[in-house]
């Protein structure tokens, strides 16, 4: 009970050295609250880009990058896109639980019943039908289709919003270039940030896709190849690049035991080394598997302008720590005829300290707040000037605990010398 | 004015006097360092580029319906597309190119001379030359300037399903690179026999300017598919005028296709950079933000010490001390934080270049910059401190009797 009287008695000092100096503690506040703002912003991005989108089986997902190059020529490293004959020997190895082989393209999508011509731009990822379970795409309505050869697509949450007002609409004909493509599932809204299956080529912050359509149906429709692609051959339409030496596939692989990478990874190298013996693979052979933290970084995920903000913008709150500690610094010298009253009649050294404690605690919990509510402010200006930035703009609640706590640091750190310093005061100098 | 006993003074304080020193030190520090990036971004934008930048406008377009997978049908609507443009007013000319100059990557290939092959291993840039699928209207269209040989003509076209590569413009880089100081005219690369050569435009801003290889072929109709750009030429001044028009003039040859992008190659140039303006934009308002939070440390700083050094001003002003003299003193005294803080600032400064440039590209911090941001802080600092300062020297003689 006492404790308890004697916290509501320090937070009452604290209100009334508040009150009696407004103008100075509301400098120490938006100070500190403005570095505080700034770095949890760019926290928030640094976050949301190095953040892992599937953590449950982050490691048990490869990426498969070969480089079966036909020509001595460059490129002689790696490659993560492959050859359509490179990627189906991936894909009909036994050894992963499941495998995704794709590529991204693009379509005009329009509801054949829809008496409107209008028809939406929708991005499409040509797979195979692996890729949902791999993935882990959580489904609204419907099924994925179950072979890579077939008249039938699963869309995602914002196309059926768009198309359908986000009704079932499973067994609806879409109209897609030109063909006619029944839809046989839909999915639920599918965030995946950074959109680890395909980071590269500048994707890494985009939505997941419109579209997802069976790959052999993608290739003999001819759609085009809307990433990366590499060729030594001329070819006039993606339907005839199968035999072709067209690099535009990527390959993904589940694990369903990690100790299987080897299997894999021998797997490849036997291939490479059977097409070296047939004289058709020129190059030394690299045939690398990257799992989906080790891709992202690979892929350069993080944006090297934000880090470099985020170090300035940690410098800028240092600067705020230590202007907040000479205002406090002011404040106690200022204060110290109340601090030798209270010490000559009676108050203890550690009771002062706690007293002090206690004010530098409010001083971080309201700056703290205001702190949030500016880290929100600098988000929304850092995707102005950064606008490629907008989709992983997110403050997710960790780290508005986090701005919380850096703020609670912050202030006790800028109180911490002034307190120790109004502390060694001594009572009879400062009655005199 | 004794610098000894102001020193003293401050090591007395210099728990404060530190944290000012440290601030003003860091704030300087950024200060460079964003004022370095905006300056870099500003000389990116205002590169040359070779082209009319403003005068051209750039609608890139895609076909929606799948009628459109009939290439006759395909080529058909472009002639169409491109003849109605042309004859609007204010127009100059109008051409079909499959990828924009002032990109990063885009259709590339390796250029070489049947004769030398091996050449691409001894320059790497030549594995990644821009391949430019266009038409005749294209050096008309982006005004180049010929070197040697002749333009495109219509006749360069070769005829569909050939597999042949025709004939070829080359850029002036690439043509020095590939022949030296000799004629590249009638040469055969593995793109194509070389009729031209034209000044360099600028293609892929982030590699040197020296290197900004290009290969234009009249094979656009050919590959219709890959013809996703109009260029439009416009008489200068009349830009928004067309811009207005064009989306209009496009859909009411055929509806279906989506026009995505409309804008001029200025706006395109501008897109580009982008990030780097909004990187340094940032940048600034953080030093903004560092300004006033190192404005407020030096004004609490000085009045601070005026409380605490009440008496001592008030026995110097009873000693005799004029009210110019103190005022000097303090804003000396500031003045000698200031030199300390910009001192330990340039170390700050440079540290922070060579941090910053594990991230970003940015130029190295000169000496005129450091000095024109230092005076920038002085100034500042100094403003901040006359209204303590005056307070200061206002102190009465008569101070010094009642605190002994």
């Amino acid at each position: 009970m006492r404790n308890n009287s004697l916290l509501s008695y320090n937070i009452l000092l604290a209100m009334q050295s508040f009150k009696r100096a407004k103008s100075l503690y509301f400098l120490i506040i938006l100070t500190l609250s403005i570095g505080v703002g700034v770095l949890c912003a760019n926290l928030a991005l640094v976050n949301s880009m190095a953040s892992d989108p599937i953590p449950e089986k982050s490691a048990n997902l490869l990426h498969v990058s070969m480089n079966t190059w036909p020509d001595v020529q460059p490129p002689d490293e790696p490659m993560h896109i492959l050859r359509y004959r490179d990627a189906m020997k991936i894909a009909e190895s036994d050894i992963p639980l499941r495998t995704a082989v794709f590529y991204a393209s693009g379509v005009y999508a329009r509801d054949i019943e829809s008496t409107s011509m209008k028809r939406f731009d929708s991005r499409v990822r040509a797979t195979t039908p692996g890729f949902f379970g791999l993935a882990d795409a959580p489904f609204a309505f419907g099924t994925a289709f179950d072979k890579s050869r077939g008249m039938e697509i699963v869309i995602g949450h914002e196309l059926n919003q768009k198309i359908f007002a986000g009704k079932n609409s499973v067994g609806k004909t879409l109209e897609l270039d030109g063909e006619l493509l029944t839809i046989v599932g839909v999915l639920k809204p599918w965030i995946v940030r950074p959109l680890f299956y395909h980071p590269t080529e500048g994707r890494a912050f985009d939505l997941t896709d419109d579209i997802f359509a069976p790959l052999e149906t993608a290739i003999d429709l001819g759609w085009s190849i809307h990433a990366r692609s590499s060729s030594s051959d001329n070819y006039a339409g993606v339907n005839e690049t199968r035999d072709l030496n067209v690099y535009y596939l990527q390959a993904w692989v589940e694990l369903d035991d990690i100790a299987k990478k080897s299997a894999l990874q021998s797997y490849l190298d036997n291939y490479s080394q059977q097409l070296k013996d047939a004289g058709g693979h020129p190059l030394a052979i690299k045939n690398r598997l990257h799992n989906v933290n080790e891709w992202l970084i690979e892929a350069k995920v993080v944006d090297q302008k934000v880090l470099a903000f985020t170090l300035a913008s940690i410098l800028f709150l240092s600067v705020c720590i230590f202007n907040a500690s000479s205002l406090l610094l002011s404040r106690f010298h200022a204060a110290k005829f109340e601090v030798g009253l209270r010490r000559a009649i009676g108050a203890s050294n550690k009771h002062m300290m706690m007293q002090g404690l206690t004010e530098s605690v409010l001083l971080g919990v309201f700056t703290g707040v205001i702190a949030v509510i500016l880290s929100w402010f600098f988000l929304k200006i850092s995707v102005q000037f950064l606008p490629r930035l907008a989709n992983i703009a997110v403050l997710e609640p960790k780290l508005l605990v986090l701005g919380m706590f850096l703020a609670l640091i912050t202030a006790i750190a800028s109180a911490l010398y002034p307190l120790y310093r109004a502390n060694r005061y001594t009572i009879s100098a400062e009655l005199k | 004015m004794n610098i000894k006993a102001l020193l003293k003074s401050l090591f007395l304080r210099k728990f404060t006097t530190g944290l000012l020193i440290l601030q003003l030190a860091i704030t300087l520090g950024l200060l460079v360092n964003s004022v370095i990036l905006a300056l870099d971004t500003g000389d990116k934008l205002a590169q040359d580029t070779g082209i009319d930048a403003e005068n051209t406008l750039i609608i890139s377009l895609q076909p929606t319906s799948g009628d459109y997978r009939d290439l006759d049908y395909f080529r058909s609507i472009v002639s169409q597309d491109l003849e109605a443009l042309a004859q609007l007013p204010d127009v100059e000319s109008v051409s079909l190119v499959n990828q924009l100059p002032i990109t990063r990557r885009g259709m590339l290939g390796n250029v070489y001379d049947l004769d030398d092959p091996d050449i691409i291993n001894r320059d790497k840039y030549l594995q990644d030359v821009k391949i430019f699928l266009t038409n005749e209207e294209l050096s008309n269209t982006l005004a180049f300037s010929l070197l040697e040989g002749r333009f495109l003509t219509k006749d360069d076209q070769p005829e569909f399903g050939t597999n042949q590569n025709g004939n070829v413009l080359i850029t002036e880089s690439l043509k020095k690179a590939l022949y030296g100081d000799k004629s590249a005219i009638g040469q055969e690369t593995n793109n194509g026999r070389i009729v031209g050569v034209v000044k360099d435009i600028m293609l892929n801003p982030t590699i040197p300017a020296d290197k900004q290889y290009g290969v234009f072929g009249n094979r656009v109709m050919e590959w219709i598919f890959t013809g996703r750009n109009y260029l439009v030429k416009v008489r200068p001044g009349q830009v928004n005028k067309v811009r207005n028009q064009v989306r209009d003039t496009i859909l009411s040859v055929q509806a279906e296709r989506d026009i995505y992008r409309v804008r001029t190659m200025a706006d395109h140039l501008k897109r580009f950079y982008r990030h780097d303006k909004g990187l340094a934009q940032l940048f600034l308002m953080l030093c903004g933000l560092m300004l006033f939070v190192t404005a407020i440390s030096s004004y609490a700083y000085s009045q601070f010490h005026i409380s605490r050094q009440k008496k001592y001003i008030g026995i110097r002003r009873a000693l005799g001390a004029s009210k110019k003299d103190i005022l000097l003193y303090v804003l000396t005294e500031n003045w000698l934080v200031y030199s300390i803080g910009c001192l330990l600032g340039l170390a700050m400064a440079i540290s922070f270049n060579i941090l910053l440039s594990q991230y970003i590209s940015l130029s190295k911090p000169d000496m005129m910059l450091f000095s024109l941001v230092s005076i920038v802080l002085f100034v500042a600092g100094t403003v901040a401190t006359w209204i303590p300062a005056q307070k200061t020297s206002n102190i009465p003689p008569v101070i010094a009797t009642r605190t002994v």
